[in-house]
C-alpha cells in the first residue's frame, strides 16, 4: 500500500509524469443527483463509513477526524462542501481518502460509482454561465463525457483548500459558510 | 567540491560517519584533558581518527579538511611513533579541539549547502609549530628517533610483557584438498571463526579476500595462522574444524616471543585489527601503503607493522572495553509510523479480543484464551519498545557541556573541574533538543558568574579548586538535571537592589519581606543581570529568561537555590518526553476530552446553590469559600448533548498560571497515559486544543489546554 501511495504522490506533484496506467483514470462517485470525478491520482484509498470526532469551532462542511490506521485525518463531507442540505449517511456512504500535497483529507460521499477513463478530448471546460449553483462551479475545473452521461471533475486542491481567496474573488456570499 | 559526480549518499554518510568520529575524539580528549599526557590507546585512536577523516574529505574533495586532519595526524603520529617527552598536554589537547573545530564547523557548511571554504592555514601553522617543538623536544630527550628513522629495537619487547598471561600462542596451518576452489574464502572463514576466540591474530597470506591469487598459495603452501588466545589447542582445533574442505590442521602452541617475532618465513604480514571498523583498518593499510610510496619502504614502517601482532591496546578478553552501543539512524517519521501502527495493533487486537462472537454461551475458549494472552504480552511489550526507542542519554549534551567548561574557564583563567552525574540517564529525542541551549546558558552562568577566579577563592579562603557539576536524575516522571557550582552564589542584596531599581518591587514592601526563592526568580526575568561587566559569555542580561522561557515551552521548570559565598544550584525539572501525557480523559455530550493530570487540582461535585450566576452570564461557583469562574466545555465548543445542570456533571478544578477555573464536563471517564499526536494541519488552529489522542478504544479524543480558555 505504501508503494502505491508513493507512486501516486509524486505523480501528484507532477502531473505530466503520470503513470501512462492511471492517465486519464477518474473515480467518480454520486453526491446528491450529480456524478462528479476525481483524478485518480489524488485518490489514496476508499474506507467505508466511520465514526467521527467531531471538531469544534471549524467549518461546517469540516465534520472531524476520523483514525485511519492510527493516523488521524480530517474529514469533510463533500455535499455540505457545496453547500447543499446535509444528507443522511448511511451503510452506502463513503470516505475517500485523497492525498493533495501531502495532505490526507477524508472526503464523505453518498456513493461510490466507478472508475472510468476519460480522454483529455472529450473534457471540456465548465460552462461560464452558471445558472444557480455558484459555489460548485468552483471546484469543477472541466466536465467529462462518458457516453451520454457528464461527471463533473472536481479539482481537490479547491476542493480543500482556497476558501480565503474565493471569498475575496467572489464576494461574501461564502463567509456564512466560513464561519 | 565535486560536482563532477553524485555524492549525495555519500556525503550523507560522510557527515553521519565524521560527526560521530569527532563527537568520539572530542570525549576521549576531553576526559584526558586533566591527565599528564593522553595514553597509548588514545594516540592511536585520534591518530585513527584523523587518519578517517582524511581520507573520507579527500574523497569527498574537501581539501581544507583534509589538509588540517592530515597535519593533526602527522602531530600524533610523531606522538605514537616516538614518544616524546614533555609534550604539553593542555596546548595539545587545545589543538585537538581547535582542529576538531574547525572541521565540525566545516561540516556545518557542507550541510548547509554552501562549500568548505575555512582556511585551515592558521591552524596548520600553529601545529607545525608545535610539531616542531615537540620533535625538537623529543629528539633531544626521546632514546627513540624520529618517524621514518631506523628503529634498532623491534618493538615487540615493549609489548609481549603486556599480554595476559592466560593468554596462548599458537602457530597453526591449514591445509586444504588441493582440489578446493576459492580455497581463500575458506581460508577467511577459518579466520573469522578464530576471531571469536582471538585476542590477536595473524595470517599469511595475507590478502585472502580481496587477492584471488591467494587461492593458490594456500593450497600450496597451506594457510598459516598466528594466534594469540587464551583457549586450549582443542578448543582451536574445534573451532577450525575439519570440513570437506580442510585435509589436515597442524597446531603447535609456541612461546610469546616466537609469536611476536610473527612467521619465519618472513612473509609480509597483516594484523587483524579486532576493534577497528573496516574504514579503518581500511585506512591504516592506506597508510601503511601510502608510507610505503613516501618512504621507500623504510625500515620504520616495518616497525610499526610487526608492532601490530603484539600490540596489547584493546584486548578483548582482558580490558573491559567502553561499552559503545551502537546505533544505526533511522528516520524519525519511520518510527512515527511504526508507533501509529502499533497503537493500531493494540487496538485492533482488543477488538478481537471482546469480539461479540466469543460471546456466544457454550463456547470453549481456554486455547483461544490462552493465545490471546501471549499475544497481548507481546503487544505489550512492542509498546514499550517502541517507546524506549525515543529515548536517548543525555550523553552526548553533557559532553558538549564539558567542552564549553574546558573553553570557557582556559580562556577567564579559571581553574574547574568539570563532573557529570547520571548521564546515562534518557530522555525524549524532542526534549533533548530543547534542553541544550538552556544548559549551555546554565553552566556558562556557572562558570562565568558562579566561580570566582583563582585570586578571589583564595581570598575568601576556599581550599578546594572551583567544580561544576552537571546531573540528571529520573524521578516521579520527570527528569532532574542541575548544574551546581561551588562559587560564590548569588547576591541576594545585589539582586533585589537592582529589582528595586527597575521597579519589579512592590512599594513599601520591605526587602526582607520576600523570601529567597521569590528573589532569585528575578534575575529569570529580561534583561536582568547583576554582573556589571559584559564578557565574551554572558552578562548581557539576555540568557536567564531564555533559559526560562526554552524550559516552560516544554512544560519544565527552573529552581533556583543558592548559598552566599557556597554556590548555587540551578534545577531544572523537564517532563522524560513530549510524546506522551498523563491525562484525564473527560466526556462532555458525544465528545472525549484529556486534560493534563498535571493541571488538575482537583474534581467536585457541586449543587445548584453553590453556584452563582452573574446577570451578564458569566457564572461562578463557591468552593470553600473562595470563588471561582466556571466554564462550560459543552457551552464553550457549542457541542450537542451535553448536560445542562451541574449536579448532573462533575467540575474539574484546573490550576495554571496561578489561575483557577473550574471547568464543567459530563462525566469522567479515567485517568490514562496518552500518545499526543497534532491536530492536522488542515483544521485552524482551534482555541484550547492543543491535539488529539487516540483512546483504547480508537476513538480520538482532543486534547485540552486550559490556556487557551483563559486569552
Amino acid at each position: 500500500m505504501d508503494e502505491i501511495s508513493k507512486s501516486k504522490k509524486a505523480s501528484v506533484t507532477s502531473p505530466e509524469e503520470e503513470h501512462d496506467a492511471q492517465k486519464g483514470m477518474y473515480m467518480t462517485f454520486l453526491s446528491g443527483s450529480e456524478c462528479y470525478g476525481l483524478k485518480i491520482q489524488y485518490v489514496n484509498e476508499i474506507i467505508g463509513f466511520q465514526d467521527i470526532t467531531p471538531v469544534p469551532e471549524t467549518e461546517d462542511y469540516i465534520m472531524g477526524l476520523i483514525n485511519l490506521r492510527g493516523k488521524i485525518i480530517p474529514v469533510i463531507d463533500v455535499h455540505r462542501r457545496f453547500n447543499r442540505d446535509p444528507f443522511e449517511y448511511n451503510d452506502r456512504t463513503c470516505i475517500i481518502v485523497v492525498d493533495v500535497k501531502s495532505t490526507l483529507v477524508g472526503l464523505i460521499v453518498e456513493k461510490i460509482a466507478e472508475v472510468v477513463e476519460i480522454q483529455d478530448e472529450n473534457i471540456l471546460p465548465p460552462p461560464s454561465i452558471s445558472r444557480v449553483d455558484r459555489s460548485q462551479n468552483k471546484y469543477v475545473y472541466g466536465i467529462g463525457k462518458v457516453g451520454d452521461s457528464v461527471k463533473l471533475l472536481l479539482d481537490p486542491e479547491r476542493l480543500l483548500n482556497d476558501e480565503e481567496q474565493l471569498t475575496s474573488e467572489q464576494g461574501t456570499e461564502l463567509m456564512v459558510d466560513g464561519e | 567540491m565535486a560536482d563532477e559526480f553524485n555524492t549525495e549518499g555519500m556525503l550523507d554518510m560522510y557527515l553521519f560517519e565524521n560527526e560521530q568520529l569527532l563527537e568520539q575524539l572530542q570525549e576521549m580528549v576531553l576526559e584526558q584533558k586533566d591527565a599528564d599526557c593522553f595514553d597509548e590507546d588514545s594516540i592511536n585512536e585520534i591518530f585513527r581518527t584523523m587518519h578517517t577523516i582524511k581520507g573520507s574529505s579527500g574523497i569527498m574533495m574537501f581539501d581544507n579538511i583534509t589538509a588540517i586532519s592530515h597535519k593533526l595526524e602527522d602531530v600524533f603520529y610523531f606522538l605514537r611513533e616516538s614518544h616524546p617527552d614533555n609534550v604539553p598536554h593542555l596546548e595539545l589537547v587545545e589543538h585537538v579541539l581547535e582542529v576538531e573545530d574547525f572541521i565540525s564547523g566545516e561540516m556545518e557548511k557542507i550541510k548547509s549547502g554552501q562549500g568548505t571554504d575555512g582556511d585551515p592555514s592558521e591552524l596548520i601553522e600553529g601545529l607545525n609549530q608545535f610539531l616542531d617543538k615537540i620533535q625538537g623536544n623529543g629528539s633531544e630527550s626521546a632514546a627513540k628517533g624520529l618517524p621514518g628513522n631506523v628503529h634498532e629495537e623491534p618493538k615487540q619487547f615493549y609489548i609481549a610483557p603486556v599480554a595476559s598471561s592466560a593468554s596462548r600462542f599458537y602457530k597453526i596451518n591449514v591445509i586444504f584438498f588441493p582440489e578446493t576452489e576459492m580455497a581463500n574464502v575458506h581460508a577467511y572463514k577459518v579466520v573469522y571463526a578464530l576471531k571469536e576466540i582471538a585476542e590477536d591474530i595473524l595470517y599469511s597470506p595475507e590478502d585472502i579476500i580481496a587477492d584471488e591469487n591467494s587461492a593458490q598459495t594456500i593450497i600450496e603452501k597451506g594457510f598459516r595462522i598466528l594466534l594469540q588466545a587464551q583457549a586450549s589447542e582443542e578448543e582451536v582445533r574445534n573451532i577450525i574444524g575439519v570440513g570437506y574442505d580442510i585435509e589436515k590442521v597442524d597446531i603447535y602452541e609456541c612461546q610469546a616471543e616466537e609469536f611476536l617475532q610473527g612467521f619465519d618465513f618472513g612473509e609480509e604480514q597483516t594484523a587483524i585489527d579486532l576493534e577497528s571498523s573496516v574504514e579503518e583498518i581500511e585506512a591504516k593499510k592506506a597508510a601503511s601503503e601510502e608510507g610505503k610510496k613516501e618512504d621507500k619502504i623504510s625500515p620504520g614502517d616495518f616497525v610499526i607493522k610487526p608492532k601490530e601482532p603484539g600490540k596489547p591496546k584493546k584486548l578483548a578478553k582482558d580490558k573491559t572495553k567502553s561499552d559503545k552501543a551502537t546505533f544505526i539512524s533511522v528516520n524519525v517519521s519511520k518510527m512515527d509510523m511504526l508507533m501509529d501502527l502499533i497503537g493500531e495493533l493494540v487496538i485492533s487486537e482488543s477488538v478481537v479480543m471482546q469480539n461479540p462472537d466469543l460471546k456466544v454461551p457454550g463456547l470453549d475458549l481456554t486455547n483461544f484464551n490462552k493465545a490471546a494472552s501471549q499475544m497481548a504480552k507481546i503487544s505489550t511489550d512492542l509498546q514499550n519498545v517502541i517507546m524506549s526507542m525515543r529515548m536517548v542519554p543525555l550523553t552526548n549534551t553533557f559532553q558538549k557541556m564539558n567542552r564549553i567548561v574546558f573553553d570557557v574557564s582556559r580562556k577567564l583563567g579559571k581553574d574547574i573541574n568539570f563532573e557529570m552525574v547520571g548521564e546515562n540517564t534518557e530522555v525524549d529525542k524532542n526534549i533533548i533538543e530543547h534542553i541544550s541551549d538552556p544548559l549551555m546558558h546554565l553552566v556558562r552562568n556557572a562558570v562565568d558568574h558562579g566561580i570566582e577566579t583563582d585570586e578571589e577563592r583564595m581570598a575568601s579562603g576556599k581550599k578546594e579548586k572551583g567544580k561544576v557539576t552537571l546531573s540528571a536524575k529520573t524521578e516521579a516522571g520527570k527528569v532532574w538535571i542541575s548544574v551546581t557550582d561551588n562559587g560564590r552564589g548569588l547576591e541576594r542584596d545585589k539582586i533585589l537592589a537592582k529589582a528595586r531599581k527597575q521597579g519589579l518591587l512592590e512599594d513599601g514592601k520591605p526587602d526582607s519581606a520576600y523570601t529567597d526563592k521569590e528573589v532569585y526568580q528575578f534575575i529569570t526575568l529580561p534583561g536582568f543581570s547583576t554582573n556589571e561587566q559584559v564578557t565574551e559569555y554572558s552578562g548581557r542580561g539576555v540568557g536567564m529568561d531564555v533559559v526560562v522561557q526554552n524550559i516552560q515551552a516544554i512544560g519544565g521548570l527552573l529552581e533556583i537555590e543558592s548559598t552566599p559565598g557556597e554556590g548555587s544550584t540551578m534545577n531544572l525539572k523537564i517532563p522524560l518526553t513530549l510524546a506522551i501525557v498523563d491525562g484525564v480523559v473527560l466526556e462532555t455530550g458525544t465528545s472525549s476530552f484529556v486534560v493534563e493530570t498535571g493541571l488538575v487540582k482537583e474534581f467536585v461535585s457541586v449543587r445548584e446553590d453553590m453556584m452563582i450566576h452573574e446577570p451578564s452570564g458569566d457564572e461562578f461557583v463557591m468552593l470553600r469559600g473562595e470563588c471561582f469562574p466556571v466554564l462550560r466545555l459543552g457551552d464553550w465548543y457549542g457541542l450537542k448533548d451535553y448536560k445542562q445542570s451541574v449536579e448532573d456533571g462533575m467540575m474539574v478544578v484546573l490550576e495554571l498560571d496561578g489561575k483557577t477555573i473550574c471547568m464543567f464536563v459530563d462525566k469522567l471517564v479515567g485517568k490514562q497515559e496518552i500518545v499526543v499526536k497534532p491536530i492536522p494541519s488542515y483544521i485552524k488552529k482551534i482555541k484550547g486544543l492543543s491535539g488529539c489522542t487516540q483512546l483504547g478504544d480508537g476513538s480520538i479524543a482532543l486534547i485540552l489546554d486550559p490556556s487557551g480558555f483563559l486569552e
